[in-house]
């Protein structure tokens, strides 16, 4: 290349432009209110620890599946990015093609709840709050929809209780954690989660915000900010920024015993491949999962490579398994136009094919 | 937005300012020693001062970021632009430039205990990983931070060499008396705390060298670009820096040397914290005051005896259940039901029968006062 065709005027005005749209982005980031986050009315159903179980508001005109999905958030981050705004909102998309949607909300762990275990969040609170739905609607099954940990967390479940889950989905669910490009997996081979588990007690939620700004750290970190100079002269966009940002640094801190055996478990001995996992007294193959599923992957998912959660299909007993390749990344499939047009529709398809 | 124009005004100036400055910079090719960047920095931080606490503080958090990378972003242009004189080469203005990053960034590697901090504005970037990390690490560790400017803590024998090592003689110095544990326990933990910083040192280190290679990677990918990938503007030119390190990075990141570095880092900053937290849980109990290990007991018991009170729980709902099911099949309509629908079933008969003990209380309350009201009369 012998002719880059830039000069420096051109270079002042491009400048004087980004100093104009920050001048006018300025003033709505000053008058904008407190960000909300979770915009579809719901009800709080039952509450245990910091647990919250919420059922939201049925659309309504719409028929509605008579056996209910309960989604299962990860304990990394908060679940309302399903439900960010008004046209972002998967939770809305579930509702709207008729399904009836409860979530559990986690809430955020603090000391008093380091001896949380897997066993605890699984056969303990999940249990509980499956048992709760099932006797609302006095049916024996539900559906369980699974996110990301989550995800990982209901597959368990459901290979436990298949009693009391009718269908699962998965979304963008890690199953095989060492695929050759799953960095996050790569990070922590070598850390000795025992010390770090004994030192802080529960995990900061910093200390994740940090790993996951890290994986990208030019984009998330640098050019982020300067791309979004472009578009905060416009007050929505402003607003729909700020929702990621909150999201994204809304990190709560990880149970300590969750944790350590989460990442020893999962991704440092990859148990749910290569077998030996145990949920607390329950030992957990995938072979004995024989219910219906929906595995959902993004394939530019820089947090869960595709391969990652393709690798479910040869694990599981089941002969009933669906793929759903999503066009997108990690987030982009609950938030952007694209997953509410593609990916709430298809669900709300498959589980009314099996309810 | 504020009413009060003095600050507004005051940003006007600066800004003004700003504008006149690129502009008779881009008329003589250079202009004069003053960083232009740093000028708008300076206007920037007028504004954010004036901004503090007349908004929300995400939204403070957001301009702040905003402003620090467009500071950064000016950087480049600034000594982008430097080279663009009016007849001049821009593929040799950018090569200049990055020549001089690369010049700059080598200097400052060799210094003492470098950590990417002073590194120029632009490729601050490259080294936002570790002030990130650093960060965390202040808000995490229990030490105060003025710990690590003692002496030693950053002329150590990973940097300078061991002779001109002052903590050396501390840390071999022998305990002897009453107090030759708790010494032996601090010298550990001063141990721990060197080897924690050689650890990042060793990572801000690997970090540098990508970091060069980023800059080379860079340069040879301008050379090769042809037709419509050739940047067109600032923004294409920085947008294409971010996907050339960020692909540097990712390389590195996937690396057996970055797992093993980062691993032993993470691993160090923990040994180390575990060990501090054990130095004052000992001061703790000497001061008869509860500490982690203590707390730690009592939770790890308690949520012990919580699953044991969730499975009796658990098991009495399964007992009553059972019992509602017996009695439904000695009855002559009995018909099967699944459980979730039999435990509703027993949930209404328990409220009937609450109800119907209710009215019953409430009965015997009414004829109680009766009694007493005749009693009285």
């Amino acid at each position: 290349m012998n002719n880059i065709p830039f000069r420096s005027d051109q270079v002042v005005e491009e400048l004087v432009q980004f100093n104009e749209n920050l001048s006018k982005g300025v003033k709505n980031l000053l008058d904008a209110d407190e960000i909300s986050a979770g915009v579809t009315p719901r009800e709080e159903i039952y509450a245990e620890d910091k647990l919250k179980l919420y059922r939201y508001q049925p659309s309504t005109g719409v028929v509605q599946n008579k056996v209910p999905t309960l989604i299962v958030y990860a304990l990394v981050n908060r679940p309302y990015m399903a439900d960010i705004q008004e046209n972002r909102s998967t939770i809305k998309g579930l509702l709207n093609t008729g399904q009836d949607v409860y979530l559990i909300d986690w809430g955020y762990p603090d000391r008093a709840d380091k001896y949380l275990t897997l066993d605890d969040y699984i056969n303990g609170y999940l249990d509980r709050c499956v048992d709760v739905i099932r006797e609302r609607h006095g049916i024996d099954k539900i559906n369980i929809l699974g996110i990301c940990q989550g995800g990982v967390f209901s597959l368990c479940y459901s290979t436990l209780h298949q009693d009391k889950v009718a269908n699962l989905v998965t979304m963008v669910t890690p199953v095989d954690c060492k695929t050759p490009d799953n960095m996050l997996s790569h990070w922590v081979q070598k850390m000795d989660i025992d010390a770090i588990v004994d030192a802080m007690g529960n995990l900061p939620g910093e200390m994740l915000n940090w790993t996951f700004l890290n994986l990208k750290p030019f984009q998330l970190m640098g050019q982020k900010y300067v791309s979004m100079v472009d578009i905060i002269s416009d007050e929505k966009n402003v607003k729909n920024f700020m929702r990621m940002e909150k999201w994204i640094f809304d990190s709560p801190d990880q149970a300590g015993e969750a944790f350590r055996q989460f990442i020893k478990d999962f991704f440092q001995q990859n148990k749910l491949v290569e077998g030996g996992l145990k949920i607390g007294e329950h030992a957990v193959d995938l072979k004995d999962l024989k219910i219906p599923v929906l595995n959902i992957y993004a394939e530019q998912d820089h947090l869960v490579p595709p391969a990652a959660s393709k690798a479910l299909k040869k694990l599981i007993g089941s002969k009933d398994y669906t793929e759903l390749a999503f066009p997108g990344g990690h987030i982009g499939i609950y938030v952007s136009g694209k997953a509410q047009a593609t990916v709430t529709p298809a669900i709300s398809d498959w589980l009314k094919k099996r309810n | 937005m504020s009413e009060d124009n003095s600050w507004a005004d005051q940003w006007f100036k600066a800004q003004q300012q700003f504008v006149d400055a690129w502009s008779d910079m881009a008329k003589t090719g250079g202009g004069d020693n003053a960083s232009q960047s740093e000028l708008w920095a300076q206007s920037f931080d007028l504004w954010r001062q004036a901004c503090e606490g007349k908004t929300q503080p995400d939204m403070e958090l957001a301009m702040r970021k905003c402003m620090d990378m467009g500071k950064e972003y000016f950087a480049m242009a600034e000594q982008v632009s430097k080279g663009l004189t009016e007849g001049s080469n821009p593929v040799e203005a950018i090569n200049q430039w990055l020549e001089q990053m690369k010049q700059s960034l080598q200097q400052f590697g060799a210094m003492p205990g470098f950590n990417g901090a002073g590194v120029s504005d632009f490729m601050k970037q490259w080294f936002a990983p570790n002030a990130s990390w650093q960060e965390m690490v202040a808000g995490l560790t229990p030490m105060n931070q003025a710990m690590w400017q003692m002496p030693g803590m950053n002329t150590s024998v990973f940097n300078l060499g061991e002779a001109i090592d002052p903590l050396g003689k501390v840390l071999e110095a022998p305990g002897v008396g009453y107090f030759r544990e708790p010494q032996e326990k601090q010298q550990k933990g001063l141990q721990l705390a060197l080897e924690y910083q050689e650890a990042n040192f060793k990572f801000n280190q690997a970090f540098l060298r990508v970091a060069l290679e980023s800059i080379q990677g860079f340069q040879s990918r301008l050379l090769g670009l042809d037709g419509d990938k050739i940047p067109k503007s600032l923004r294409e030119l920085y947008d294409l820096w971010v996907e050339i390190s960020e692909e540097h990075y990712a390389e590195f990141a996937m690396s057996e040397e970055y797992q093993a570095l980062y691993g032993d880092m993470v691993n160090r900053l923990m040994i180390m914290r575990r060990h501090y937290g054990e130095i004052a849980d000992d001061f703790l109990r000497a001061m008869n005051l509860p500490n982690t290990r203590e707390i730690d007991t009592m939770q790890e018991r308690l949520q012990q005896v919580r699953r044991e009170n969730f499975a009796l729980k658990k098991e009495i709902k399964e007992i009553k259940a059972m019992l509602v099911q017996m009695n439904t099949a000695t009855s002559p309509t009995a018909k099967t039901v699944p459980a979730a629908r039999a435990a509703s079933t027993r949930k209404k008969a328990t409220a009937k029968k609450t109800a119907a003990r209710k009215a019953t209380a409430a009965k015997k309350n009414v004829s109680k006062k009766a009694k007493v009201t005749r009693a009285g009369a």
